[in-house]
């Protein structure tokens, strides 16, 4: 029997999906309009016309598909497509225990997993009311921030990368490396460590990690200031990036946004401060704003964070306190029926987990919430007007991952 | 090897480049083809190269008369049929050693195999660095990261395009067989359920030295002349020898 396009025995079986193309991946226009934002979209007017860049494209950090309205070099409508790195986390999570769970939370933010473990295992803790020992505490702040500088340094060379720049990315890598092998010393995996649980971290700092780390900080911020003197001495990149993509203070707050791209529309709100978690009360670093909102201060934001994250690396190193790295707690958890929310500062913006819980040894539901989704949607409002380069420099300054996007 | 199939004898007249030296001998062909021995290069596996046949097939015109030649032996066509199947194995040692992947991260993986292609750990001394952003211009289709159905067509549009001969890694458990999200509604679970694979690197992610030691197998793979599928099926098929 010829398969006909959308009769198909079953959808989820991928062979079928390649009998006919034209169903799954037709290019522009895809499909008769579902909606009246669609309806808009897809009716070109005088002069336009449309542009497609994605699943496959080097510009857009990952699968993401955006279709451009042009009129001339000039965008006039956006439509990000999404969708093509979903891989139904939140139902996997909802089907798996509450310690099988942290493993699934890697990969949404796969630069820095730490990031996605932390909200999960604090929503846990609330709900099963653990208190977490302060040196497991301060491991957790020690391995975050290293991620984070690892994700800012990766934000900063894939910006030049894509504004053309090959010289800059080949640098980040190579402190990145470094930082990742260090966590590998602990965690014993390069990425997606599976690190934190609930009640604490997997397992103490031990001697390769703290020489690791000793060696990288004696010149890290010589390095960092070095890859960043490569692009914030570069014409090209300064003159591309300034006045692109501005955002004014109350439009970001109004589309969500957080992290690095809101401070950067001179919003101090980072919640390491506004609701403090973990040692963070303890511990002595600034927030840094800036006021313009373009594609620049969101870079150059980025590099300042990077040099606050090395003084809360440095504090927490003093300050590490002795004692267990676990909190004791049965094998088999089963929290009391109630729900819970808890959201951390990544290098993004606000990760939060809702976590609800039946009584049972899995979570009855669980929400994922994910700042690269909020600062995706803001391309509609940006990128009109601006032209085709201005996009891809408004996409690597916003600096989404598509795992935690699709989810 | 048949004495008409030697090369031509140079004349006897002791001038080694008069005129008389490029007259073709009555006796021989045209299309007789030229036989040179190979000191340059031979194959790991002696059972390679259409299970060690015997050297009298130097012609592929002969080589598909006689009837032994797969799919795999008729690569060529046209004018490039007079030139000696010795030419392959040349060409094939140039193909291993100038693998260009395809730059098409999908996920995770995607950042591990840009770390291998950094400084650190630097694949182009094996020469397979530059990563090419169109499938047109690329050898390897390195697939890293998760494959969900939406990107499935996508990604095997980007297999079609891709000019043989060409090669495809699976980098990273998802791709190998669906790793840690076997159980998810919307992924595939292996990409060797759409497209043929040469090489599996597991790992979740693999670190860049596991890239690395796959694709020196897959160069192993391109110079023993394994890589190639006759048949680009759809779905799990295995090759014979791999």
């Amino acid at each position: 029997m010829a398969t006909t396009p959308h009769q198909h025995a079953s959808a989820d079986d991928p062979r079928v999906l390649l009998d006919d193309h034209m169903g799954l991946y037709e290019p522009i226009p895809p499909y008769p309009p579902r909606t009246e934002r669609e309806q808009e979209f897809y009716t070109l007017g005088d002069g336009e016309m449309f542009l497609n860049a994605g699943p496959h494209h080097l510009a857009t950090h990952g699968v993401l598909r955006v279709v451009m309205k042009l009129d001339g070099e000039r965008i006039v409508d956006v439509d990000p497509v999404l969708g093509y790195l979903h891989r139904g986390v939140e139902k996997l999570c909802e089907n798996a225990d509450f310690h099988q769970t942290i493993a699934y939370m890697d990969p949404l933010e796969y630069v820095a997993s730490l990031f996605c473990e932390w909200p999960a295992v604090m929503a846990y803790e609330k709900l099963l009311d653990v208190e977490v020992p302060r040196r497991a505490e301060y491991i957790r702040v020690l391995t975050g921030e290293l991620n984070r500088v690892s994700s800012h340094l990766l934000a900063m060379g894939f910006h030049a990368l894509d504004l053309g720049g090959i010289t800059p990315i080949l640098y980040s890598f190579i402190e990145r490396d470094e930082i990742v092998e260090m966590l590998a010393a602990i965690t014993g995996q390069r990425m997606l460590f599976n690190y934190f649980r609930i009640g604490g971290v997997n397992g103490d700092l031990n001697h390769d990690f703290m020489s690791r780390l000793g060696d990288w900080m004696s010149r890290a911020g010589q390095q960092v200031a070095a890859n960043a003197a490569l692009l914030n001495e570069n014409e090209i990149f300064v003159q591309r990036n300034r006045g692109v993509g501005t955002m004014d203070r109350v439009t970001a707050i109004k589309h969500c946004w957080t992290g690095p791209n809101l401070r950067a529309s001179g919003v101090p709100f980072d919640l390491r401060r506004a609701h403090p978690y973990s040692v963070y009360p303890e511990l002595d670093f600034d927030i840094p704003t800036r006021a313009e909102g373009d594609s620049l201060a969101r870079y150059l934001l980025r590099i300042d964070e990077v040099k606050q994250s090395l003084r809360i690396i440095d504090q927490c190193l003093h300050q590490m306190p002795d004692g267990p790295v676990m909190a004791k707690l049965p094998r088999l958890l089963r929290p009391r029926p109630g729900r819970a929310f808890a959201a951390i500062e990544g290098p993004r913006g606000e990760y939060g987990i809702y976590a609800v819980s039946d009584g049972t040894d899995q979570p009855f539901r669980f929400r994922i919430h994910d700042p690269s989704f909020l600062h995706l949607q803001s391309f509609t409002t940006l990128a009109p007007g601006g032209l085709i380069a201005d996009w891809m420099t408004l996409n690597a300054s916003l600096d989404p991952i598509m795992g935690g996007i699709d989810k | 090897m048949s004495e008409d199939r030697e090369l031509a004898p140079a004349s006897t007249d002791g001038a080694p480049n008069a005129s008389s030296a490029l007259v073709i001998p009555g006796s021989t062909s045209v299309m007789a083809p030229i036989v040179v021995p190979n000191t340059l290069w031979s194959a790991a596996d002696p059972a390679a190269y259409a299970d060690g046949r015997a050297s009298e097939y130097t012609h592929l015109a002969e080589v598909e008369a006689s009837g032994i030649a797969s799919r795999d032996d008729a690569r060529w066509s046209g004018v490039l049929e007079i030139i000696p199947t010795k030419a392959d194995y040349v060409l094939d040692l140039l193909r291993a050693n100038s693998l260009w992947p395809l730059l098409s991260g999908l996920a995770c993986c995607a950042f591990e195999m840009m770390s291998s292609a950094t400084s650190k750990n630097d694949i182009d001394r094996w020469g397979m660095f530059p990563f090419r952003a169109s499938p047109r211009q690329a050898d390897v289709l390195i697939v890293a990261g998760t494959l969900t159905t939406k990107m499935a067509g996508p990604l095997v549009r980007l297999w079609e395009q891709m000019p043989e001969p060409k090669w495809c890694v699976a980098m990273g458990d998802c791709t190998c067989s669906g790793g840690r999200y076997k159980r998810s509604y919307s992924t595939v679970e292996g990409i060797d359920r759409v497209m043929p694979v040469d090489v599996y690197v597991p790992g979740c992610p693999p670190r860049p030295e596991g890239l690395i030691y796959g694709m020196m197998k897959l160069q192993q793979l391109v110079k023993d002349r394994r890589g190639h599928w006759p048949e680009r099926a759809v779905g799990p098929t295995v090759p014979a020898g791999v």
